[in-house]
């Protein structure tokens, strides 16, 4: 058995898609009509029940609609029918391996073998269309012997539709020719003939028909007895998770872009979950209405991309983490089209450890992460980033450190003996400062705007490095215990030899 | 009069809990890896909100850090991005399993201090972390007086129902009866041995410790030597 899943009116129910969820059924209920074509001579090429009940055609004009009063108005969107397209597959690829995407709105699928997951054809027709409209479609099913009787039964009635076996050419009867796929001709030879049904097509002798038109004209006849076998034309659905949307009008705001976000993550979501899939990189674009002035290199585009420590099928951690980001920036233009893509990898089977220690939830974490960045900042003037795990270059340089991601999922490392250790207060960026020398030794200090007495010191210890590059440093460091208003206090300080400059590096506490 | 018409079966009525007894959880410590400040004070209580303030303080605050990152995932939240890591690493310290929060780095709406309260809660609430330290020491006096006795409360109420040991590190205690513990320390000259800094002696009081009272007045010494010591 074959099933074949159509969406009708496909160019409105994909712009629909993208509306948030309370406001699609109201606007699929209240006339709507899609329009396409060139700026100046826009015409309708989809539109609803409800616009058809209202006097509208397709190919009127967009003036001539608009003189219709409560009409919504789209603009075709190639980039959503896509999307919407490829949400079919995926909604059908759970269902069947052996799907074909017919066209635009329309996918059939191979049922067979599929009974003992899904049932009698009854209960797999609902289950199809109770999938289709999770995604946000109003679909009609339609269950056949074969895929074009399936196909034609679709087109044909509305809702769900079951054709016994056997039963095809009966059931069919009463369909328009006119959605047969004949030539330019065909159809006004057959009005001649007062053909008006599948009915009456079905009923013509096949030999005199041959002579009159052919094999065309037989072709078409098995297809109105629906006896027309072919193989499916399976499709391999590439796992591609690509989600984009292009606005009429670019916008400013983050409210506007975030409704939109939420619900292509929504659909890729949705996709990953049909797929058994998860992903652990989410890629955002956003194309920036620039106008370009001359000599001016602001950029037309901005992207960020998030990698995750594990993977993920969670939509609200990822609306999260996106938003978050959205709200941190600042964009030198309007937005006019929003790309968002996932890399697909296989979903986490992990098993808690009962002895591991108590660790941050990892999904939490991340969108904790991201609303710290949000309070202190991504990367400070050096480009190190202002929230992570801490580690340690590997040069001889003092102080080299770099932040790198945190993760909760780190190893636990031994422990080792622990001596309690002198830490030191480190004064980013170093005090710029100067000392009096007594026999190469410090012996005043300026801190805090006083020229401070050394008390005891330790040094000169001496490193340098680089020197085979622009990076080149060389300094000599000393220790010191200065007098200062609150006692003692001890210090690391440092002479920069190339810049001939001293510098306090921090306290030791 | 019955019963349910007594005032606090009204009130009771309204909101059940008004009058119910705050039971606090079992107490749990860490140890700091300083034998005489974890005798002292029977190590940093979990759940609840301690000070650490006076010379030595940042020393003190390695130790527990080298001494809890091995078991627990722990946080700094640095208002004045003053962590050395190298001092850190050297105690020990397992860094990967530290989330060092730098505050003040960037242009933000936000002063260090207020950034340094609001990661705080953020962490609090997503919750996970063994020990969360807010270093405030850079931060002015007067500054940090100005602090809402609310906010420190807040932060004692909220880390009561987790398994978080919640550490500020000052020149003074600010949280008063909202912390459980007050560590003050105190430092002697530090020790030079010929031309190398050596060792700081620091002696330890507790001003405030809800858990241990007995042991209040005790103020041992104990020494934290340099890396190359």
């Amino acid at each position: 058995m074959f099933a074949c899943l159509l969406i009708p009116d496909f160019p409105v129910q994909a712009v629909l898609l993208l509306e948030p969820a309370d406001t699609r059924e109201a606007l699929r209920r209240s006339p709507m009509a899609v329009l396409d074509g060139p700026s100046t001579l826009l015409k309708v090429i989809a539109l609803n029940d409800a616009a058809r009940n209202g006097g509208i055609k397709a190919g009127m004009t967009k003036l001539q609609v608009e003189t219709c009063t409560g009409v919504s108005l789209r603009k075709r969107s190639a980039a959503s029918e896509e999307s919407a397209q490829d949400a079919l597959l995926s909604c059908a690829s759970a269902f069947s391996p052996r799907v074909e995407s017919t066209c635009p709105g329309t996918v059939i699928l191979d049922l067979d073998g599929t009974e003992k997951m899904f049932g009698s054809p009854e209960k797999a027709s609902c289950k199809i269309a109770i999938a289709a409209r999770q995604i946000g479609f109003h679909p009609r099913v339609a269950i056949a012997k074969n895929p074009d009787t399936a196909l034609y039964a679709a087109r044909g009635f509305a809702g769900i539709t079951i054709i016994p076996e056997g039963h095809e050419a009966r059931e069919l009867a009463s369909l328009s020719v006119s959605i047969l796929p004949a030539g330019p001709e065909l159809p006004g030879v057959l009005e001649s003939w007062g053909i008006h049904t599948f009915g009456s097509l079905a009923a013509l002798p096949p030999i005199a028909l041959v002579e009159r038109l052919g094999q065309e004209g037989l072709k078409l006849q098995k297809l109105a007895q629906g006896r027309l076998e072919r193989p499916l034309r399976t499709t391999e659905p590439a796992p591609n998770f690509v989600e984009n949307y292009e606005f009429d009008d670019p916008v400013e705001t983050v409210e506007s872009l975030t409704f939109v976000l939420n619900r292509l993550l929504q659909q890729v979501c949705a996709r990953l979950v049909s797929y058994s899939l998860a992903t652990d990189e989410l890629r955002l674009t956003l194309d920036l209405a620039v106008k370009r002035i001359q000599g001016s290199n602001a950029e037309d585009q901005y992207r960020h991309e998030w990698k995750l420590p594990v993977p993920t099928q969670d939509r609200n951690m990822l609306f999260s983490l996106v938003r978050l980001e959205l709200e941190r920036n600042t964009f030198s233009a309007p937005i006019k089209r929003l790309t968002i893509e996932v890399i697909s990898v296989k979903p986490r089977v992990a098993q808690g450890n009962l002895f591991a220690p108590p660790s941050p939830e990892t999904e939490k974490l991340e969108i904790t992460l991201a609303r710290i960045r949000g309070v202190v900042g991504s990367t400070d003037t050096e480009g190190i980033h202002c929230v992570g795990s801490a580690k340690l270059l590997d040069t001889h340089k003092p102080n080299a450190f770099a932040v790198d991601k945190f993760s909760s999922s780190t190893e636990t490392r031994s422990l080792s003996v622990i001596v309690p250790t002198l830490a030191l207060r480190i004064f980013r960026p170093a005090l710029e400062t100067s000392v009096e020398l007594t026999e190469q030794t410090p012996h005043f200090v300026r801190l805090w705007k006083k020229y401070r007495r050394v008390l005891a010191t330790s040094g000169p210890w001496c490193s340098s490095g680089n020197w085979w590059n622009a990076a080149v440093w060389s300094r000599e460091e000393w220790d010191v215990a200065l007098k200062t208003f609150k006692g003692i206090g001890y210090y690391r300080i440092y002479l920069d030899r190339l810049r001939k400059q001293w510098f306090v590096e921090g306290v030791f506490d | 009069m019955p019963h349910s018409h007594s005032p606090r079966a009204q009130i009771e009525a309204r909101i059940p809990s008004a009058f119910a007894s705050h039971k606090r959880l079992e107490s749990r410590t860490l140890l700091t890896g300083i034998p005489e400040v974890d005798s002292l004070t029977g190590g940093i209580p979990v759940s609840a909100l301690t000070e650490i303030c006076g010379p030595g303080k940042t020393s003190v605050l390695v130790s527990l850090l080298a001494h809890s990152s091995h078991e627990h995932y722990c946080a700094l939240v640095d208002a004045s991005d003053a962590f050395d890591p190298v001092s850190a690493e050297a105690a020990g310290a397992d860094l990967s399993h530290l989330l060092w929060v730098r505050c003040g780095k960037t242009k933000q709406k936000l002063r260090p201090l207020e950034q340094a309260f609001k990661v705080t809660d953020m962490l609090l609430q997503s919750g996970g972390f063994g020990l969360i330290v807010v270093d405030l020491s850079d931060i002015a006096d007067k500054v940090v007086c100005k602090v809402p006795i609310s906010s420190w409360f807040r932060f004692s109420r909220v880390v009561e129902n987790q398994q978080t040991a919640l550490v500020f590190i000052e020149q003074q205690p600010h949280a008063t009866s909202c912390a459980r513990l007050v560590l003050k320390l105190a430092a002697a000259p530090a020790i030079f041995s010929g031309n190398l800094l050596m060792s700081f002696t620091l002696n330890a009081n507790v001003t405030r410790n809800c858990e241990k009272k007995g042991v209040q007045s005790a103020t041992p010494d104990f020494s934290v030597k340099a890396q190359w010591a």
